[in-house]
């Protein structure tokens, strides 16, 4: 896993054991029966198709069973790998050569309303096929698994419902990762999470970790970006306005109805301009408009003339609009996923820039020197020695935030943390 | 566990006096008179980087002081204090107390004094005359030139000359000897050539890839390539090609996994633009883009919008260039 993904707390914190996983009892139950059954022979279902909202536990329940029975995972993802040729060659050759192990393996397809799309007829049929040839139990996820086209394959699965998460029983895990994680939290903030989250147990996770945003102390006001979530629908509407907009000032009038502020609109934009625009020379006078929008906001920022926002609303309605060379095609606009992210790597910034003072502190160095030389090469001899790594951690001071990040691997870390104690 | 024993080896085996300062011969002998007489001028240090100047001011401190060289040595970094007004500030505080021993003075080491604007220089000056009585300067830098004429004016000068390759292997056979590493001849001569003459990269190099295993080429440039992100070259080269959404993608996880900003990676591109399989007018073209963009986010624009301005300029011209062939 990498460091990224390792300071993911939905990865962290990631339950290993059915015991640990929150909600769902008795889907979780059903699906434990069935692979009893099916390891001794008795199962009238050789595949189970698991559906239900995301982020109730679908795969996490798949990969628990793995370690739990102690069975080799092989993982596919259905949106990953489409094709006919890919889901035969990688399900369907795993799943016939058995070899001399004996040892247990589960197949898993995951997201299989990735496939759904009419091209993909080929691959459907290989999943189906590979539901008759596996020796091994075949698992499949879904959101929806209603679609006339998954007829056949629901007929050869034991279907399994996963329902939406309580908050009541989303609110004692997050209490959990708080308390792990030396949080002093708002007991009013998790509960407000919980709720927004509709049963989502990982969005839960990832909003608690974003409204954290790596400080020591979660208070209500964090709770407040939460809101912006909401708001996908009206944004959705005025990005729409503004794109299919010929004109300036049909494109001008989404700065008087949009429900967004200009510091929302300017990321949904940012979000979406290459959604909308594919042609480099559309994508260069959109970014060109939206970038110099960016820098008048940085003017009125630090002048506080406000008069100043009009030019640059101009610049993100019409200057956007106007970048399209063609008609307007209708596409799919997501979120702007980028600030999670942003929130992500400050945090990954401000731990950098500890290990930096410490490394300044006792080498001699700059901070900037620290980051740029020494945490590249803290990070090599932490992933190849722990035992240098753990002379190195007690000589610097390292705590057990600092460790992981420079390891990116739970299990070297812990492996480090132990050595430090003895 | 005796931490001692795992330091990191640039610290572990970083001369402490300066009879144990092998080279700069031309500097070495007139610093210990000074030494002798119980006196120094205010200094400054130029030189490229890893060649001893911070290892020779403290060898310096060491032999003036003895073990009691901690209490009377105050080391500032100028790229890491905010402005010339924490500077003035610590140094007051500082130079308020009295020196211990026989020394009638305390030393302030100001590291990457040439990162000061002209102005801070100018106040940094004033500081220097106000505590001469109780406080010597040794200001280091990379390039004496980019010291201000009255800083320069008041300061002993010592060039320190690039380190040798001999220097270097002397020292890296010697770290590898005490630490039972085993160092090939290719695992030398490749961590040469990745140094530069800098020894801190040297003596850093030699430790990631004793870490891996035996010091041989391989494990050396293994350890060169983990440490040199090349995926800013990667995404350049997908924004070329027209991929602009992987290309921000790359850009995005960058800027995660590496906790670059929005600057250190403009920086990297500036220095990547030039070894692009690209006309050379290109190349000239490019680089002012990158540098609007830096100039953007150095007055606090967005790094998302500008970079991405920057990506779509890229995969413009790499559209124009597909087109002209």
């Amino acid at each position: 896993m990498s460091t990224a993904e390792m300071l993911l707390w939905v990865n962290k914190y990631k339950p290993k054991s059915f015991d640990e996983i929150i909600g769902n009892k008795e889907a979780i139950s059903t699906f434990r029966n069935w692979l009893d059954s099916f390891f001794n022979g008795t199962s009238q279902n050789k595949a189970a198709l698991l559906w239900g909202p995301p982020g109730v536990g679908k795969t996490l329940t798949v990969e628990v069973a793995a370690i739990e029975y102690k069975a080799e995972l092989i993982q596919m993802n259905a949106s990953d790998s489409r094709s006919y040729d890919d889901v035969e060659r990688i399900a369907i050759t795993t799943s016939k050569h058995v070899g001399f192990s004996v040892s247990r393996k589960i197949i898993l397809v995951d997201e299989i309303d990735g496939i759904l799309v009419s091209e993909d007829k080929g691959g459907l049929n290989a999943l189906i096929k590979l539901i008759e040839v596996s020796k091994f139990p075949v698992v499949f996820t879904a959101n929806d698994p209603w679609d006339p086209r998954f007829k056949q394959l629901r007929d050869a699965c034991l279907m399994i419902q996963f329902n939406a998460v309580r908050s009541t029983s989303i609110i004692p895990f997050l209490e959990k990762i708080c308390r792990a994680e030396g949080i002093s939290y708002n007991r009013e903030a998790l509960k407000i999470i919980a709720e927004r989250c509709e049963g989502d147990v990982r969005s839960a996770i990832n909003d608690l970790q974003t409204c954290v945003a790596g400080r020591k102390v979660l208070k209500l006001e964090d709770v407040k970006w939460l809101a912006y979530r909401d708001r996908v629908i009206p944004a959705f509407e005025v990005l729409r306005g503004i794109f299919s907009a010929n004109t300036c000032n049909s494109a001008k009038r989404y700065t008087i109805t949009s429900d967004l502020s200009y510091d929302e609109l300017i990321q949904w934009l940012n979000e979406n301009i290459p959604i909308q625009y594919s042609e480099p020379k559309e994508l260069v006078d959109a970014f060109n408009s939206l970038s110099k929008a960016d820098v008048y906001l940085g003017r009125i920022k630090s002048s506080q003339d406000w008069s100043l926002l009009s030019y640059a609303m101009d610049l993100m309605t019409a200057g956007v609009a106007l970048a399209k060379k063609g008609k307007y095609k209708f596409v799919k606009y997501s979120f702007p996923e980028r600030i999670r992210l942003l929130q992500r790597s400050v945090e990954i910034r401000e731990l950098m820039n500890e290990i930096a003072k410490l490394l300044a502190k006792n080498c001699h160095v700059s901070s900037k020197t620290a980051i740029s030389e020494y945490i590249p090469i803290l990070k090599i001899i932490f992933n190849h020695n722990v035992k240098m790594a753990a002379g190195i951690a007690s000589w610097l001071d390292l705590d057990d935030r600092m460790i992981e990040f420079l390891t990116g691997d739970i299990n070297k870390s812990n492996e480090i943390k132990s050595l430090i104690r003895h | 566990m005796c931490s001692e024993v795992f330091m990191l080896w640039t610290e572990k085996y970083r001369p402490k006096t300066l009879d144990e300062v092998v080279n700069q011969k031309d500097i070495v002998p007139r610093l210990k008179s000074f030494v002798q007489s119980r006196n120094i001028p205010h200094m400054l240090f130029a030189g490229p980087p890893g060649c001893g100047k911070t290892t020779v001011a403290l060898a310096l401190a060491y032999d003036l002081y003895g073990n009691y060289w901690r209490q009377n040595v105050l080391e500032l970094n100028a790229s890491d204090e905010r402005g010339i007004q924490t500077v003035r500030e610590r140094v007051k505080d500082y130079a308020r107390t009295m020196p211990i021993g026989d020394v009638p003075f305390k030393i302030i080491i100001l590291d990457e004094a040439d990162n000061m604007t002209a102005d801070a220089q100018q106040a940094l000056r004033r500081i220097m005359e106000l505590y001469t009585r109780t406080c010597r300067f040794i200001l280091i830098a990379n390039y004496s030139s980019k010291i201000i004429e009255p800083i320069q004016s008041r300061c002993a000068i010592f060039r320190f000359q690039p380190l040798s390759d001999e220097d270097i292997a002397g020292r890296l056979k010697y770290i590898a000897q005490k630490e039972n590493v085993k160092l090939t001849s290719g695992g030398l001569e490749a961590i040469l050539y990745v140094a530069e003459g800098d020894m801190r990269k040297a003596i850093n190099t030699l430790q990631a890839a004793a870490a891996i295993g035996d010091v041989d080429e391989s494990t050396v440039y293994r350890v060169v390539g983990k440490a040199n992100p090349v995926e800013i070259r990667e995404m350049m080269t997908l924004a070329l090609k027209g991929d602009f959404v992987n290309a921000r993608n790359k850009l995005r996880e960058l800027m995660v996994n590496y906790g670059l900003s929005g600057v250190d990676i403009v920086k990297q591109m500036h220095r990547e633009v030039f070894t692009l399989d690209i006309p050379e007018g290109l190349k000239v073209i490019l680089s002012d883009k990158i540098g609007e963009v830096n100039f953007r986010m150095i007055e606090g624009a967005d790094e998302d919008i500008q970079l991405s301005y920057l990506l779509a300029c890229f995969s413009l011209y790499g559209e124009e260039l597909r087109g002209s062939k």
